[in-house]
């Protein structure tokens, strides 16, 4: 299993087009993937429960990814997660 | 309907002022009660086709989302397909199914959860998603009756749409003819629906609390500047309300045929001053009607839009043969084009811009473009090489300080010596100029003047930074109205500074449509006014009553 920490910097938080674009890119795997915000859990693959974390700008999220792909998978969310929540203000 | 005065007050979006009848919509149109018998299998086959189906109508909303209002606000429509494909929805419909509920039941509760759970979080920005849920399961509602104009109503006279709330995807397909203007009970600002009426101009007001069907039919006045509906209004305040609407309308009829009969004659006050009549022009496709009302020239080109409509950022050839074929239109006379006027409240998702609390305050203007000297740079080259086809000029928005030009002109020098070394054409003589819009610039207008051959006003801006005021923010918006004289000194000065050391001013604000300051203009010598289309005429009428 793979694991890292990403810690929100976008002002708008997890919002939908993020949301949108970490379900996609989790879709595009065969691993399992978790996103943990605070005491929430949230199947990567799902967006509305992606959305339903509620992240804001400032929390921490713990994605665990598990299976074949989970090298290529890890390396695709943290670009993801710095492109589209990486901007502070 | 019922005849007595009631006013509502919500939140108003676009500024603009409507009056007509009110129509209520119901969004909860569909009957969902429970069917004895359902036939679990069959549902979820009526499921399944609804889904495709709502998938396709989403895209070709999106598509003409795309192309009435631009990518940016297109986006939503592409995470509506994606909701439409979620399993977690998807699921909790099929569950509801399977524990015997119709499929319409099945998708309203479903949905309905969803956006509740949205709604508890907590979050302004989640909790508008709320309605995104409830958009597209009424589009699965929708799909599964086949039922896809349920919000249309024609062969009436145009009315002002009353909803409890309107989905983004509603408010794109509203007809723009039939609409008057809408009111809804629920809605925020930072709502995709407000969003969208801001883009498509229609007169608005969201969060105005439910409002009493009674008044179905009733005649009201709209103003979504102040965020106030008058049902039922007393004589007085439609004569003040109609008064106001028409100041412009009325100039349109009532001179048209005489300004049109002096449409081609310069504009020249009674004492002798000429004022040039320019168009503002954000698009290619404005420049034949901005011509065939008479405009002199354009005094503002909005280049970006070249930029939002893209997904990566536009190449020179294409930059230059859009420039090179308006310059060419433009047939000799001038075209200014206004360097790129990009920030974080107006940007592409290419520029990877970060966010800001203060936009209008933030990394804007030519601060980006200096930043970012390679995208300058390729817009500057491809200015140049267009000016070689007609009477360019390049205009430099958000000059605050002597530095920012000296290094914009730097930039230009470096071009112009790349085009030469290339053996490329351009205008040697190209006039520099830099838009007057921070107060800084006023200020500082004696110094900046040195380095210029014009100036221009950009009277939005600066009245936004001079009086402290956020035009968008209905609260205090009112307060730019009528406090002209700020601005008015401001702009004395600079046309004294620049035409002291030889160059011309214009004004490209909205303030120069406004004919209550005309005089004021021409008798500061104001060599040119660039006003919207729509404006072009009446202008040229008022200068030729001037002094």
């Amino acid at each position: 299993m793979k694991s890292f920490t990403f810690t929100i910097k976008d002002k708008n938080g997890l919002h939908a087009r993020p949301a949108g674009v970490i379900s996609a890119t989790s879709k595009g795997f065969l691993a399992k993937i978790t996103i943990k915000c605070k005491e929430k859990e949230a199947d990567g693959k799902r967006l509305l429960s992606v959305m339903a974390l509620g992240a804001k700008c400032g929390q921490a999220l713990e994605f665990e990814i598990e299976g074949k792909d989970e090298e290529e998978a890890l390396s695709a969310l943290k670009s993801v997660c710095e492109e589209k929540l990486g901007n502070d203000i | 309907m019922t005849f007595k005065r009631r006013v509502y007050k919500g939140i108003g979006i676009t500024g603009r002022k409507s009056s007509g009848r009110l129509h209520f919509i119901n969004n909860k149109s569909i009957d969902s009660s429970d069917k004895t018998a359902i036939n679990v299998g069959a549902e979820l086959i009526k499921l399944e086709n609804a889904r495709k189906k709502a998938i396709e109508n989403v895209w070709t909303i999106e598509k003409n989302a795309r192309e009435k209002i631009g990518h940016s606000e297109a986006q939503i429509f592409e995470i509506h397909a994606m909701l439409l494909e979620d399993e977690d929805l998807n699921d909790a419909i099929e569950n509801k199914i399977k524990g015997g509920k119709s499929v319409e039941k099945a998708i309203n509760e479903a949905s309905e959860e969803y956006a509740s759970m949205l709604l508890d979080i907590g979050d302004e920005y989640l909790s508008a998603r709320a309605s995104d849920i409830r958009d597209i399961a009424s589009q699965l509602i929708n799909a599964l009756c086949d039922n896809t104009k349920n919000s249309k109503k024609t062969d009436t006279e145009p009315y002002i749409l009353v909803a409890n709330d309107l989905t983004p995807s509603q408010t794109v397909m509203l007809d723009k003819e039939q609409i008057l203007g809408f009111v809804t009970a629920l809605g925020t600002p930072s709502s995709h629906t407000a969003i969208l009426a801001r883009a498509m101009n229609i007169p608005a007001i969201v969060g105005a609390g439910e409002i009493d069907k009674l008044y179905d039919g009733s005649f009201c006045l709209l103003d979504s500047l102040k965020g106030e509906i008058i049902i039922n209004p007393t004589e007085e305040e439609i004569e003040e309300f109609n008064k106001e609407k028409d100041k412009q309308s009325k100039i349109a009829i009532e001179h048209e045929r005489y300004l049109r009969s002096i449409m081609n004659k310069p504009a020249v006050t009674g004492s002798g001053h000429k004022i040039m009549i320019y168009a503002n022009v954000g698009d290619v496709t404005e420049i034949e009607p901005a011509l065939s009302n008479g405009c002199e020239g354009i005094g503002l080109l909005r280049s970006e839009f070249l930029y939002l409509s893209k997904s990566t950022y536009p190449t020179e050839a294409q930059l230059f043969s859009v420039y090179k074929d308006i310059a060419e239109k433009m047939d000799g006379r001038r075209v200014i084009i206004r360097t790129l006027d990009i920030g974080a409240d107006k940007k592409a998702d290419y520029f990877n811009l970060e966010n800001e609390e203060n936009p209008a305050l933030g990394l804007r203007g030519i601060r980006l473009c200096l930043e970012r000297t390679d995208v300058f740079k390729t817009q500057i080259r491809a200015i140049l090489r267009a000016s070689y086809y007609g009477r360019v000029a390049i205009m430099i928005p958000m000059i605050c300080c002597e530095d920012e030009i000296i290094k914009t002109k730097e930039l230009i020098e470096k071009c112009k010596a790349e085009l030469r070394n290339e053996s490329l054409m351009f205008d040697e003589k190209i006039e520099i100029g830099i838009m007057i819009e921070t107060p800084a610039s006023a200020i500082m207008s004696d110094r900046l003047s040195k380095h210029v051959n014009f100036f221009s006003v950009g009277t939005n801006d600066l009245a936004q930074y001079t009086l402290a005021v956020d035009r968008q923010n209905s609260k205090v918006s009112n307060l730019c109205e009528q406090n002209y004289e700020p601005i008015l000194r401001l702009i004395e000065m600079s046309a004294k500074a620049i035409k002291k050391k030889g160059g011309w001013i214009g004004i490209c604000g909205e303030m120069a449509a406004d004919l209550s300051l005309t005089q004021s203009f021409a008798s500061m010598g104001i060599d040119e006014l660039s006003v919207s289309t729509p404006y072009l005429l009446g202008v040229r009428g008022k200068v030729s009553e001037c002094k």
